[in-house]
């Protein structure tokens, strides 16, 4: 925690190349969203939609801000909670089913919002040539957030409260009501949690935060288009989550990092870049399901395992 | 507007639908006895499209005879994936979900480097149209969804009346009663999951000449059968059926009053409606 609190600090001081300084971005505004992501897995749901909200927050304040007038500093909020009030309904819906069902409606509506950006209100949301021209922050306190360096800065400063925000979260009694909801949502449900309320709430408190990722992101690439909300980057969301690890908060930090790094490197083969990301995302679930920030723990389980298997024939002797 | 306009609307409606209904009972087949939703199934219907590219399109062999051997090469496809990747995976509806996202995610990419990205037209094995009462359907369009039908009057018989087939439904209606009785589990889970894929690979070889072959081919149909199959109710085969019938007039008479973007709406409207009111689907059991 606090060598990433360092890596963020100190990385500027090292490197004023804007390439570096947008992977590092940009890897600060993915861990917004996987950590908001796994705030959800953590209950036990895979929100197919979770990009969606992304996108509901970035379209709105985009266009509160090119056809109105507003300031970045207000569409933050009014994008993020539009976010979370529009999840209210949606999440009531999808969260009456659970399992397959789940996946599969989130996925549903996910694509009807796609579609929607896609198809309707050309004028408004662009249609399938894009929303372009979205303005950068702008001025706040004095300060001028235009440049890469003070992007990084701003985005560095929210994706921090919200890792804190959530960790703290994780550690607390909520963390421990949503874990046991991933294992027995009966068992929670008889102990007086109303499990459908609690899982609401984690649906709703992870859209608004991808909500404020989706305005910073309009803000950050200046343009939009329905696909950025679509399928694709939602796999991607869920590998970096899932690679990580999500029965610890830890996990989607290393995954998403690591994920990031891997992309950039790729980049130049777009082709195998999938079929290695696919490659990876189908061999962690197989052979290392709780993902890479379990391994150590389970290295050490399993020294352990053979050690006890070498002690037990000495001790056997000596036993009364 | 005339009864013939709106009779028309509905057969155009259902003619693919048709072919929908065949890629949604793979899907629904291979939850019924794995307990695991295949988002590469799209996947599996984009190879059988291949197939048919490079059997039919180019090597030039009869087109019923290359359906038959897309039915035969992606079921294949399906088992090898199966006892791969898929088998360790049965009831763990979470994890076999991410790993259907890798999946489909290597098939794609698989194919853009083995068969590049283009679209590949594939020419049409019938020509002209029918006429009868005033409603005109093209040849091609009746050959593929009576095909279709055939499919899954075929696969019907087969879960009924085959060993095989009874095997498969006693392990979707209870695994440990069916391994009791002797029902070799992993050798169902294989087979359920090729004849699943088959079925994908079918409607893959029957749409290959309506729209072309591309990599991403399957996205369109896969959405519809995941319509499909939550109308219906996971799971069940005949509710795939009453699915993709509601689906295919839905969007049939919708073409008449809007566009055919909120046409490709009206599904997904239809799925929140349905989840709303019978959150199982509506033949899904309790």
């Amino acid at each position: 925690m606090v060598l990433i609190a360092l890596a963020v600090i100190v990385l500027p001081l090292l490197t004023r190349d804007s390439y570096y300084l947008d992977v590092a971005t940009t890897i600060l505004m993915n861990l917004t969203l996987t950590m908001s992501f796994r705030l959800q897995v953590s209950t036990g749901q895979i929100n197919m939609a979770h990009i969606s909200f992304m996108g509901i927050g970035a379209y709105t304040s985009a266009l509160l801000v090119t056809r109105l007038g507003f300031s970045f500093w207000a569409t933050l909020w009014i994008g993020a909670v539009t976010a979370a009030l529009l999840a209210v309904p949606i999440g009531s819906v999808a969260l009456r089913v659970s399992g397959p069902y789940y996946f599969l409606i989130t996925f549903a509506f996910s694509e009807v919002v796609r579609l929607f950006f896609n198809n309707f209100f050309e004028n408004l949301f662009g249609g399938p040539s894009g929303l372009v021209g979205i303005p950068k922050p702008g001025r706040l306190l004095g300060m001028t957030f235009n440049g890469k360096l003070a992007l990084y800065w701003l985005m560095a400063v929210i994706c921090a409260v919200v890792v804190v925000a959530l960790v703290r979260l994780d550690y607390s009694r909520f963390g421990l009501t949503a874990g046991a909801i991933r294992q027995a949502d009966l068992v929670v449900e008889t102990l007086g949690v109303n499990v459908f309320r609690f899982k609401l709430t984690t649906f709703v408190v992870g859209s608004f935060v991808a909500g404020v990722a989706g305005v910073f992101f309009a803000h950050y690439r200046q343009v939009l288009h329905s696909s950025d909300f679509g399928l694709e980057p939602m796999v991607l969301l869920v590998v970096f989550t899932v690679i990580g690890g999500t029965g610890s908060v830890w996990g989607p930090v290393v995954g998403t990092i690591l994920m990031t790094v891997a992309s950039e490197l790729l980049r130049e083969l777009h082709h195998y870049e999938i079929l290695v990301f696919g490659a990876v995302l189908i061999l962690t679930m197989l052979f290392a399901p709780e993902g890479l920030v379990a391994l150590p723990g389970g290295a050490r389980r399993l020294l352990r395992k053979l050690r006890g298997r070498a002690a037990e024939p000495a001790g056997a002797g000596v036993a009364p | 507007m005339s009864i013939e306009l709106l009779v028309q609307a509905l057969l155009n409606g259902f003619g693919l639908a048709m072919v929908y209904v065949l890629v949604a009972l793979g899907l629904t087949l291979i939850f019924s006895i794995l307990e695991i939703i295949n988002f590469a199934h799209g996947e599996f219907y984009m190879l059988g499209g291949y197939v048919t590219y490079y059997v039919y399109a180019l090597f030039g062999l009869n087109y019923f005879a290359t359906l038959a051997l897309a039915i035969l090469t992606v079921g294949l496809a399906g088992v090898i994936a199966e006892r791969l990747i898929f088998h360790d995976l049965r009831g763990k509806a979470l994890n076999a979900f991410i790993v259907s996202l890798g999946l489909l995610w290597v098939m794609q990419a698989g194919a853009q480097l083995a068969f590049g990205v283009l679209d590949k037209p594939v020419p049409s094995a019938f020509s002209g149209i029918v006429r009868f009462f005033g409603l005109i359907i093209s040849v091609e369009r009746l050959v593929v969804s009576i095909s279709a039908i055939v499919l899954i009057v075929a696969l019907y018989l087969f879960l009924q009346l085959s060993r095989p087939g009874r095997a498969m439904r006693a392990v979707a209606q209870d695994p440990d009663a069916a391994a009791l009785q002797g029902v070799n589990i992993d050798a169902v889970s294989a087979l359920g999951f090729g004849v699943g894929c088959a079925l994908a690979g079918g409607a893959g070889g029957l749409l290959a000449p309506v729209f072309a072959v591309s990599p991403a081919m399957g996205a369109l149909p896969v959405v519809k059968a995941f319509i499909i199959i939550i109308v219906g109710g996971m799971g069940s085969l005949p509710g795939a059926v009453l699915g993709g019938l509601l689906l295919g007039g839905l969007e049939g008479l919708g073409t008449l009053f809007m566009g055919s973007a909120a046409v490709n709406m009206l599904g997904f409207v239809m799925v929140i409606v349905v989840l709303l009111l019978r959150p199982r689907g509506l033949v899904g059991g309790a």
